[in-house]
């Protein structure tokens, strides 16, 4: 078997130029296979893991993934707000540790604008429990003073250029992002007579909050004062220093994170919340609505799998295939070895020795390739068990893919050397 | 050394026989001239002596070992020891030096490294035979696809000789050669055959080499026989 080794490499050597092409294919079915499961895994993980350290989302009665995609993922709307009363009514409850009110509608350039108090960078988490961080500058005030201050997340900062002290204003209604793009300089902004001031750039999380604009809900309330049923008054233009004169405080808000003092009476104040008389409410927990929402998605990650699937499969066939091809530029080869004394097992070991390393060379290759595209790209997570498996079966189908040709060459190589057909 | 006893063979089972041969006999040592029409089974008959095909009928035994008597592995391991072949053409693997060609037979097969330790191995045998098949020495560390293809068929031949199996079977080794080259080949051929003691069976239309070799097997005439029989 030793001597076979350096037959292999000679062998190889000298039909380098079409081996280099199985390895180039076999590298990028690799790659693209990789990429998908990572992408997959991604996803999954960074949809898991967008909201932690809440106990509760309670919003009008609607769908919980409707409320839960709206008031984590800013996606969709709620057809109904809830009343800043029973918010406070919420807070005292003897179970509720802390409420933070969230109200959305408003955007600025695509992003997301959400309104809140300056408890929502204290309590809200994503991950396993990793708070928000403050990457520069400070959360804004609750008081009058923080009126006009924003907190945007990582991505905002990034994409927008963005730093501390710059001026932004905030257009009235969620618009999409590629338009608002579009219109960043024939449209003015609805409320560009309130310019807001940068105070904070939070650290990247890899979840909605790097796409999000926060502000005071004062200063939605400030932003709206001289609007009536979503369009501005007419003639009715309230100047942003005048505004601090009037009562900010919100009535009614989109939704509320709750947080408790002790896990266990989560489905007693979920109880609370649904039975509430004054208003239809809903408790929803965060867990089990991404579960709901993940298994509509789920279909997304079904059709993803299909693919790498499909990847795969067609990547081995098409190794057979190239490999099946190649043997018969081999016929000649092979039979001389088989002329000299060389049984059909060397022949065997041959071709599954140039299937293993070609293999080989291409898995990690593709590996390579798709590392590099990925560091390249986004941010990734690491997941080295499945990797490995994944490697592995590659390699176990690679090297299955070269005994079929195998076989067929050792039928062929000895009549063809004796009764030579050229 | 060879030994038929009455066959036939068909290369599919209802077809007509390709063919069919009375007993045949040959002494080690000796030189024979097998020829023939085109596709009279000149091939085939050097396939079964080979132990690649099996006649339908009948036995063919060499150095006394019935073919069909050893499993394929076992016929693979018995051809590697005791038979050396000589294509038309193509006998080589272009990627490897002409020396390396040679001494291919011995990874292969232990029996015939064994005999290489007289001339002092495989590296040295090897030289002894291309030297005696007049390939000079600057020749040995080139690549096998630089040889022009005289040069090709000698390496061919040496390789056959290493080890000094008991048969050589040679199919139309000269045809891929111009007449000027093949009375050459043909003599180093004959020559280093019977100071190796080899058996050698020689497939060829070029009749004017008849007379040089000690059997002259003609195949319609052996057929006749065997349809006689």
């Amino acid at each position: 078997m030793n001597s076979l080794l350096g037959i292999a490499r000679r062998s190889a050597w000298n039909r380098r130029s079409t081996l280099v092409w199985v390895v180039v294919s076999l590298a990028l079915a690799t790659a693209l296979l990789w990429t998908l499961e990572r992408l997959r895994h991604d996803i999954r993980t960074s949809f898991a893991q967008s909201v932690s350290g809440v106990d509760l989302i309670v919003g009008a009665r609607s769908s919980p993934v409707q409320l839960m995609l709206f008031s984590v993922f800013h996606i969709g709307s709620v057809p109904q707000s809830m009343s800043m009363d029973s918010v406070r009514a919420l807070a005292q409850h003897r179970s509720v540790s802390w409420v933070v009110p969230l109200s959305l509608g408003d955007s600025h350039r695509g992003y997301p604008v959400l309104g809140t108090t300056a408890a929502y960078f204290k309590h809200f988490a994503h991950g396993d429990k990793q708070p928000l961080v403050l990457q520069q500058g400070a959360a804004f005030a609750d008081t009058l003073d923080g009126l006009y201050e924003a907190v945007i997340g990582a991505e905002v900062a990034r994409k927008m250029g963005y730093g501390l002290g710059q001026s932004i204003t905030l257009g009235h209604g969620m618009h999409d992002h590629d338009h608002a793009h579009e219109a960043t300089d024939t449209q003015v902004d609805e409320h560009a007579d309130k310019p807001f001031k940068v105070v904070g750039i939070l650290a990247p999380t890899g979840t909605p909050v790097d796409r999000t604009v926060h502000v005071s809900l004062q200063a939605l309330e400030a932003l709206h004062l001289d609007w009536v049923a979503g369009t501005p008054m007419p003639g009715g233009n309230i100047p942003a220093e005048q505004a601090r004169k009037f009562k900010l405080e919100p009535k009614e808000v989109t939704a509320a994170l709750v947080g408790l003092k002790s896990r266990a009476a989560v489905f007693n104040v979920q109880r609370f919340v649904n039975q509430y008389e004054a208003e239809a409410l809903m408790g929803v927990m965060p867990g089990v609505a991404l579960g709901e929402l993940w298994s509509v998605l789920g279909l997304g990650e079904n059709a993803l799998l299909a693919v790498s699937a499909l990847v795969a499969l067609v990547s081995v066939v098409s190794l057979m295939a190239v490999v099946l091809a190649g043997l018969n530029e081999r016929r000649r080869e092979l039979a001389v070895l088989r002329a000299v004394g060389a049984a059909p097992r060397h022949v065997l070991g041959l071709l599954t020795l140039e299937g293993l390393w070609v293999t080989g060379a291409g898995v990690l290759l593709g590996v390579l390739l798709a590392q590099t595209g990925m560091l390249l790209g986004a941010t990734w997570l690491q997941s080295a068990l499945g990797i490995r498996l994944q490697m592995g079966a590659v390699l176990l189908a690679g090297m299955l893919a070269s005994l079929g040709p195998a076989w067929r060459a050792y039928r062929l190589s000895l009549a063809d050397g004796l009764s030579p057909r050229v | 050394m060879i030994d038929i006893e009455p066959l036939r063979f068909a290369w599919t089972r209802a077809g007509a026989d390709t063919l069919a041969l009375g007993p045949l006999h040959l002494a080690a040592g000796q030189t024979v001239f097998l020829h023939g029409p085109s596709g009279c089974g000149k091939s085939t008959l050097l396939g079964l002596l080979a132990g690649v095909l099996s006649p339908q009928q009948g036995r063919v035994s060499l150095l006394g070992q019935d073919w069909a008597a050893l499993k394929a592995g076992q016929r693979d391991s018995f051809r590697a020891d005791h038979v050396g072949v000589i294509f038309q053409q193509f006998n080589l693997l272009p990627y490897m030096s002409v020396l390396d060609n040679v001494t291919l037979p011995c990874r292969f097969s232990a029996l015939r490294r064994g005999r290489c330790q007289d001339a002092g191995g495989p590296e040295a045998s090897a030289q002894h035979w291309l030297q005696r098949m007049g390939l000079t020495s600057e020749l040995w560390g080139r690549p096998a696809a630089a040889l022009s293809v005289g040069q090709q068929q000698r390496v061919a031949a040496a390789r056959a000789l290493m080890g000094q199996p008991e048969l050589i079977l040679a199919d139309e080794p000269t045809s891929a050669l111009d007449a000027a080259l093949r009375h050459g080949f043909m003599d180093v051929l004959l020559q280093a055959a019977r100071d190796a003691g080899s058996t050698l069976v020689c497939v060829s239309h070029d009749e004017q080499q008849a007379a040089r070799f000690d059997v002259q097997w003609s195949l319609p005439a052996l057929q006749q026989a065997g349809v006689g029989a």
